[in-house]
């Protein structure tokens, strides 16, 4: 079986590379472009991703995690008593300003519970135990504040809000939408920091259903109970929190611009090479079309090659895309390329360039096979 | 015409038009050509006499603007764009001046995608490519690609090509026009020898006198019209060259 597509591809070395080579560039540029900002975006939520709660009971209209308000500590006690409610706990989540030794002030957003073990927070600890943190006056800092606090160790003090704290461990993974640092706190201790603020007061209210409690019903009756209050699941207030950074920002159109520009520089480079390569090869499709090839034969190699190029493309792109993730990974930036996206980056790959290759099949839909005649 | 003589192509009273804008040119003008199987037969005349255009047509890649066609036998629906590919395909074998083959593959590889096209595949296209390249000497070249053959290899592969198949026509434009007269009359030869063995009926176009002396008969075209017809048998070497 002689696969012409191939051959012509391979005849012009030098142009298929550039093919695949625009293709792959456009590839990585979507893949990067959508993995840094779902790497972001993910940001806003891993916290709540990795609490083991199954629903959040929030301040009325709270728009993300990080933009908490507060509310009496003691609505914990009417969650409680709902029936099907295992185990329900107050969370703080405020900002508070911590001063380094340098004299520089930089926010902090504080997370704060009695008992951080039971609700899995923190999830990634390099140094420490989170159960000392109910011993006094203690902190644990996550890796990422190093970039913006400079070095730090167990051990170490920092006043946050102007109160002294020691440094017990270190974090990993907790970060925040707004790129301030992380820290685990004791939930008094938190309420310390800012009492007009947060004396008697929290900021969520984090619920685990009791087995086989029926998680709609839950939910509605601690809704009747905290009328002024909001309740959601774990997966709702994830997406509550991440939607606000796209819709409320020029994030989410700024991505889209630039999964756009990508795509529209692989269709034009495969759409002008394959063009090119179709304008150069017509003598060629004529000579089929003339020894008994149909149309639809022609139409076969292009589509082929459209099909080909895309494949390829994609898989340089990907391999690019993948080689970025520990540089990305090395200036704090969090690429992340799920298998979804893959997926859903090499349909489209494939549907764009097949696409692109429709300017050549125009050029080619009828095309007189007595061509082969004319010098 | 014998028992290899048998018509396998006849085209009638064909006219053809060509209109662009409000000037009309008629290119043919009642032309009739019938091809017989063994038989070679040359269509000569001057430029713009109307040659290729009647080539076209007999090679089903043109409609003509009235006329008919027949080939084996069966009138061909010279209006339909569906039919006219299956007539290539079935019954007709082509030979440029410009060769056509696929730079991108080799001899074999030509040939064999030719045979692909006619929808024979497999073993039955691999032995029936080594059969052409065999038949035109170029067994020993088949794995080169048409870069590295001279003109003259180039037209051998071409004329497998259009052998491939066992299409019972073979038409060939200008074939010896872009070679050297000694590898034009190798390949001339190589025509006859061809027709005669396999039993085709050839149509060669074109310019060259000294294709008259491997031709059965000569058929002279002249402002669209076929103004004479002969066969070279009735003729001496003298008169057939002049």
């Amino acid at each position: 079986m002689v696969d012409l597509a191939w051959k012509i591809l391979l005849h012009d070395k030098t142009r298929f590379a550039i093919t695949v080579a625009g293709v792959g560039f456009a590839v990585t540029l979507v893949f990067v472009q959508v993995g840094l900002f779902e790497g972001l975006l993910s940001n806003a939520s891993v916290t709540i991703e990795h609490t083991r709660a199954d629903l959040w009971v929030t301040a009325r209209n709270t728009p993300n995690i990080d933009f908490s308000n507060s509310f009496s500590e003691m609505l914990v006690q009417r969650v409680r008593s709902v029936p099907g409610v295992e185990r329900a706990d107050n969370l703080i989540v405020w900002f508070a300003i911590v001063a380094l030794p340098t004299g520089v002030k930089e926010n902090v957003v504080v997370y704060a519970l009695e008992d951080f073990a039971r609700w899995g927070l923190p999830w990634s600890v390099i140094e420490g135990d989170p159960r000392d943190l109910r011993r006094g006056k203690f902190v644990m800092l996550d890796e990422s504040a190093r970039k913006r606090f400079g070095d730090f160790a167990v051990g170490d003090f920092r006043e946050f809000s102007g109160r002294r704290l020691e440094i017990i461990g270190r974090t990993r993974e907790a970060r925040s939408f707004t790129t301030n640092p992380v820290a685990f706190m004791d939930y008094r201790v938190a309420q310390s920091l800012v009492p007009n603020e947060l004396h008697n007061r929290a900021t969520y209210i984090l619920v685990k259903l009791a087995p086989g409690a029926d998680p709609s019903a839950v939910r509605a009756e601690i809704g009747r109970r905290l009328p002024f209050n909001d309740v959601r699941s774990r997966d709702e207030w994830a997406t509550r929190s991440r939607s606000y950074w796209t819709d409320s920002t020029g994030l989410g159109l700024n991505m889209m611009m630039t999964v756009f520009l990508g795509c529209l520089v692989g269709v034009v480079v495969v759409a002008q090479t394959l063009y090119t390569s179709a304008m150069e090869h017509i003598k060629e499709f004529a000579t089929i079309k003339a020894i008994g090839g149909r149309d639809a034969d022609v139409y076969r190699i292009l589509g082929k090659q459209a099909v080909i190029a895309a494949v390829l493309g994609f898989g340089l792109g990907m391999v690019a895309s993948l080689a970025l993730m520990p540089v990305m990974r090395s200036i704090d930036l969090v690429l992340i390329i799920s298998p979804k996206l893959a997926f859903g980056v090499f349909v489209g790959t494939v549907i764009l360039c097949t696409a692109a290759a429709l300017v050549s099949f125009r050029k080619v839909a009828g095309l007189d096979p007595a061509l082969v005649f004319r010098s | 015409m014998g028992a290899s003589g048998s018509m396998v192509l006849e085209a009638r009273d064909v006219w053809k038009e060509f209109t662009e804008g409000s000037t009309t040119v008629t290119v043919l003008r009642g032309a009739s050509l019938s091809l017989a199987r063994g038989e070679i037969t040359a269509l000569e005349g001057p430029s713009g006499s109307g040659k290729t255009t009647l080539l076209t047509i007999l090679g089903c890649m043109l409609t003509p603007s009235s006329g008919t066609l027949e080939i084996e036998g069966i009138p061909v629906d010279l209006r339909s764009r569906r039919a006219l590919p299956e007539f290539r395909k079935r019954s007709i074998g082509f030979v440029f001046q410009q060769f056509n083959l696929f730079p991108s593959l080799t001899a074999y590889e030509n040939v064999i995608y030719a045979l692909q096209l006619k929808g024979t595949r497999g073993e039955a296209a691999r032995r029936e490519a080594d059969r052409v390249l065999d038949a035109v000497g170029l067994s020993e070249r088949k794995t080169f690609l048409p870069r590295d053959l001279s003109g003259g290899q180039k037209q051998r592969v071409a004329i497998a090509r259009a052998l491939a198949g066992r299409s019972p026509i073979l038409l060939a434009d200008e074939p010896t026009a872009n070679l050297d007269s000694k590898v034009g009359a190798q390949i001339l030869d190589l025509f006859r020898d061809l027709a005669r063995r396999e039993n085709r009926a050839l149509l060669i176009v074109t310019h060259d006198p000294k294709v008259r002396a491997i031709v059965d008969r000569v058929a002279l075209i002249h402002d669209g019209m076929i103004s004479d017809h002969f066969e070279t048998s009735t003729k001496t070497n003298e008169e057939i060259l002049l």
